[in-house]
C-alpha cells in the first residue's frame, strides 16, 4: 500500500486498513475515488458520531476475515421471480429479462449524492465491484405487470460489496425482495432507487447474519409526483446489523410507507434508521417499526421526518415505534425525530417499550397454551402489523418471524 | 346443621372421614382451609382466609358476597394468576394437587376459568386461538392433536348453537367485541374445549338481559353429571338463568354462609349486611 493510500484515514484500525487496501486494488475511477474519499474522511462510523451513538461499527468490526461459515438458505422465493445474485466472489444474472425490464451491469461507479449522510452507502460505493462483479447495476423498469425481482446476497469470504440502481420510469411497477443473509465478515449493500411520476415500487429487505460479521444495508429512494414507495423489512441483526433508508419526496403527491421489524438474540444487534425529506408539499409517509428483543439482544431505531418551511406543507406523516423486551437484559435504544419548520402539516409519532402484557399472558395459559407458546403467539401477532405490507411476501416473513420466536 | 339428599360431604363437620362416602358423594373441586395473599412480599394482603368449600360433580355452587369479599381472587388463586401466593390450606380437583400446577397444567386437568373482563388479543385470531389452546391441551394429557378439519367442524356446531357468526371467529380474540359478544365467546371456548370444571367470574356483568340469557343457555347446556361449576356473582339475577344446586356466601375471604337457591334470593331481599350480620 502507498503511503498515500494510507493516509486516507487518521489512525486507522485494522479493518480500515483492510478497507484502504481494497480500494487500492480497485481499478481507478474519479467517482469510485470521491466516494471512497467521503468515506474515509471520518472513517468506520462509532458511537462518537451522531447517528452512530448505539451502533458502533469501529468497534463492532475490529478486523475484517472470514467468519465461520454458516450455509444459511434465503427463505425468500417469489413466484417466478427473477433472481440476481452477489457474493464475495462474483456476480449472477438471469441471461434474458422480460420486456419492460433492462439491466446494465456497470464497470464504472456512478456519483452517489448521498455520500455525506450515509458513509457506509458511500463505501459500498467506493468497493463495489472487481472480479465478475459490476461496480453499479442499473436496472430500468417500465413497465406494468412484471414478474418480481429477488436479490440475494450471501457467500462467504472477508467482505463483500453491491451497489444497484433502480429506475421506475413513470407509471412503471415492481415488487422487488432482497435477502441478505450475509456469510462475509462484512457485507455492505447500496440500492438507491428513482420513482418517476406514478411509479410504484413494493421492496422487502430480509436479513439474517451471524454473530460474528457486520452487514450494512443502505438505500435512498427518491419519489416524483404520486409515486409510490413501500418497504418491508424484517430482521434479525447479526453482530451489527445497521438497515439505513432514506427517502425523499421531490414532487407533490407522494407516498412512502416505511415499515419494519426487528427479532433480536443473544449476542445480536439490529439497527433500523430512516430518514424521509418532506422536499414537496401534500405528500405523505407512513411507518411503523416494531421490535422484539431477548436478554443479551439490541435493538436500535432512529426515525426522523424532516419537514422544510415551504416545500413540506401538506405533508402528512405518522411514525410509530414499538418495542418488546422479551427478557431482562434485553436492550432496545429509540430516537424518533420529528423536525417540522411547515405550519401546515399533520406529523405525529409514537413510541413505546415495555414487556408483554401479564394479562394476556394468564388468559392464553389459563386455556392451556404454555407459557412459552403463549409468548411466542402474543410476540407474533405483535410484530405481524409490521409486516401486512409486504404483499406476497407477508407469510413468508411471518413464518420466519414465528420460527424464531418458536425457538427463542 | 342440616344435611341435605346429596352432595353434602364437603360441608360435613371438621374432622368426620369421607372415605366411607361414595364417589359421587365426593367433591370434584375441594377446598380445604385455604389461605392466599396477594401483592409482593411486604406488601402481601393476605384475602383468602381459611376457605373451605367442596363442589361435586354434576351440582353447580354459587358463590355470592360484597365487594372486596375476595372472590375473584379465589378465582385467580385456583387458576394459577402470578402474583397470588397460597400460604395455607389446599385445593384438588378430581383428587390432584393444583395449587403447585402451572396455569396450563390445571386447564389441561380441565379447569376453566371464564372472566369477568375477557382480555383481547391483538393480531392472534379466535380460531388459531382455541385450536392452539385444545391441542396444548391435548399434547399435555398425552392425546392426539385434533385435525384441522375436524377442529373447522366442531367450531361450527358449537357456532350454531351460540348464533354466532362466522366472521366473528376470524377475528383477533375479543378484540372490539361488545361485552356481550365477549361472554359469548367465552362460552364458545368452554364448549369447544370441554373443561371438567368451570369458574364463571362475575359472567352478568355488563350483560343486557337478552345477553345474559343467552350466556346462561350456553352455560346450561354444559351442565352434566360429570361436570362441576362454581358461579361467582354479585347479583342474584344471574341465578335466575342458571339455577345453582347450593349458594355460598363469602365475606372477608371465607364462606360465611352455605344454603340452597333460597338463600340468594334472601339475600336479594335482605341484603348482605342483613345475612352477615345474622352469621357472623
Amino acid at each position: 500500500m502507498t503511503t498515500a493510500l494510507r493516509d486516507l484515514i487518521a489512525n486507522p484500525t485494522a479493518a480500515e486498513l483492510e478497507l484502504v487496501a481494497r480500494y487500492g486494488m480497485l481499478p481507478e475511477d474519479a467517482r469510485r475515488e470521491r466516494a471512497f474519499l467521503a468515506f474515509a474522511k471520518g472513517g468506520l462510523p462509532h458511537r462518537r458520531v451522531e447517528g452512530w451513538r448505539w451502533s458502533d461499527i469501529k468497534a463492532a468490526l475490529g478486523a475484517i476475515e472470514t467468519p465461520p461459515q454458516v450455509n444459511a438458505v434465503d427463505p425468500i422465493s417469489p413466484s417466478g421471480a427473477i433472481h440476481f445474485a452477489f457474493t464475495p466472489t462474483g456476480f449472477t444474472w438471469p441471461e434474458t429479462l422480460p420486456e419492460g425490464l433492462r439491466m446494465l451491469a456497470k464497470p464504472e461507479a456512478l456519483a452517489f449524492g448521498g455520500s455525506e449522510d450515509m458513509p457506509l452507502g458511500a463505501l459500498a460505493a467506493a468497493l463495489s465491484g472487481g472480479g465478475r462483479k459490476p461496480a453499479t447495476l442499473l436496472i430500468e423498469v417500465s413497465g406494468k405487470d412484471l414478474p418480481p425481482v429477488h436479490i440475494c446476497y450471501s457467500g462467504a469470504g472477508e467482505a463483500n460489496f453491491a451497489r444497484i440502481q433502480f429506475v421506475l420510469r413513470p407509471g412503471a411497477e415492481l415488487a422487488l425482495s432482497e435477502s441478505c443473509l450475509g456469510g462475509a465478515g462484512f457485507t455492505g449493500t447500496l440500492v438507491e432507487f428513482l420513482l418517476q411520476e406514478g411509479a410504484k415500487l413494493r421492496r422487502t429487505v430480509y436479513q439474517r447474519g451471524s454473530t460474528s460479521e457486520v452487514v450494512a444495508m443502505t438505500a435512498s429512494a427518491e419519489l416524483e409526483a404520486g409515486a409510490e414507495f413501500t418497504q418491508t423489512t424484517l430482521t434479525f441483526g447479526a453482530k451489527l446489523a445497521r438497515l439505513e433508508t432514506h427517502v425523499t419526496h421531490q414532487k407533490t403527491g407522494a407516498k412512502a410507507t416505511l415499515n419494519a421489524a426487528y427479532l433480536c438474540a443473544a449476542g445480536f444487534h439490529a439497527d433500523i434508521t430512516t430518514h424521509v425529506r418532506h422536499g414537496a408539499p401534500a405528500c405523505v409517509t407512513r411507518q411503523l417499526t416494531k421490535g422484539a428483543v431477548l436478554d443479551g439482544g439490541r435493538g436500535v431505531f432512529q426515525g426522523k421526518f424532516f419537514v422544510p418551511r415551504t416545500a413540506g406543507q401538506k405533508t402528512d406523516a405518522d411514525m410509530q415505534h414499538n418495542a418488546l423486551l422479551l427478557e431482562d437484559g434485553a436492550e432496545v435504544f429509540a430516537k424518533p425525530e420529528l423536525e417540522i419548520y411547515a405550519d401546515d402539516v399533520e406529523c405525529a409519532h409514537g413510541n413505546t417499550s415495555g414487556a408483554l402484557d401479564a394479562n394476556q399472558l394468564f388468559y392464553m395459559r389459563q386455556r392451556g397454551i404454555g407459557e412459552a407458546e403463549a409468548r411466542a403467539l402474543l410476540t407474533e401477532a405483535f410484530i405481524a402489523e409490521a409486516l401486512e405490507e409486504a404483499g406476497e411476501l407477508e407469510a413468508v416473513l411471518r413464518d420466519e418471524a414465528r420460527a424464531f420466536l418458536q425457538k427463542a | 346443621m342440616r344435611l341435605e339428599q346429596r352432595g353434602d360431604a364437603p360441608f360435613l363437620p371438621q374432622g368426620l372421614s369421607l372415605a366411607a362416602s361414595p364417589a359421587y358423594m365426593r367433591p370434584m373441586l375441594k377446598i380445604d382451609n385455604l389461605t392466599a395473599t396477594v401483592g409482593e412480599a411486604e406488601d402481601a394482603k393476605e384475602i383468602i382466609r381459611g376457605l373451605t368449600l367442596g363442589v361435586p360433580a354434576g351440582e353447580v355452587h354459587a358463590i355470592m358476597g360484597p365487594n372486596g369479599a375476595g372472590k375473584s381472587t379465589l378465582s385467580y388463586v385456583l387458576t394459577g394468576r402470578e402474583g397470588y401466593e397460597v400460604t395455607g390450606g389446599s385445593a384438588t380437583l378430581n383428587g390432584e394437587d393444583i395449587l403447585e400446577m402451572e396455569p396450563e397444567a390445571r386447564a389441561a386437568k380441565g379447569l376453566f376459568l371464564s372472566f369477568q373482563y375477557p382480555v383481547e388479543i391483538p393480531g392472534v385470531p379466535v380460531m388459531t386461538f382455541v385450536r392452539t389452546a385444545m391441542n396444548s391441551q391435548r399434547k399435555r394429557r398425552g392425546e392426539p392433536e385434533i385435525s384441522a378439519p375436524d377442529f373447522i367442524k366442531k367450531s361450527r356446531e358449537v357456532a350454531a348453537k351460540l348464533k354466532l357468526d362466522a366472521e366473528m371467529l376470524k377475528r383477533p380474540v375479543n378484540v372490539g367485541f361488545s361485552g356481550g359478544e365477549k361472554k359469548r365467546l367465552e362460552i364458545y371456548q368452554m364448549m369447544m374445549l370441554e373443561p371438567n370444571f368451570l369458574i364463571l367470574d362475575e359472567t352478568d356483568s355488563g350483560l343486557d338481559i337478552d345477553a345474559l340469557k343467552t350466556v346462561a343457555e350456553g352455560v346450561n347446556t354444559l351442565r352434566s353429571p360429570e361436570r362441576g361449576m362454581l358461579v361467582i356473582t354479585h347479583y342474584q339475577r344471574l341465578l335466575d338463568y342458571i339455577k345453582p344446586d347450593k349458594v355460598h356466601i363469602m365475606a372477608a375471604g371465607r364462606i360465611v354462609k352455605t344454603g340452597g337457591p333460597e338463600l340468594a334470593h334472601r339475600l336479594e331481599a335482605e341484603g348482605y349486611e342483613g345475612i352477615l350480620g345474622e352469621a357472623v
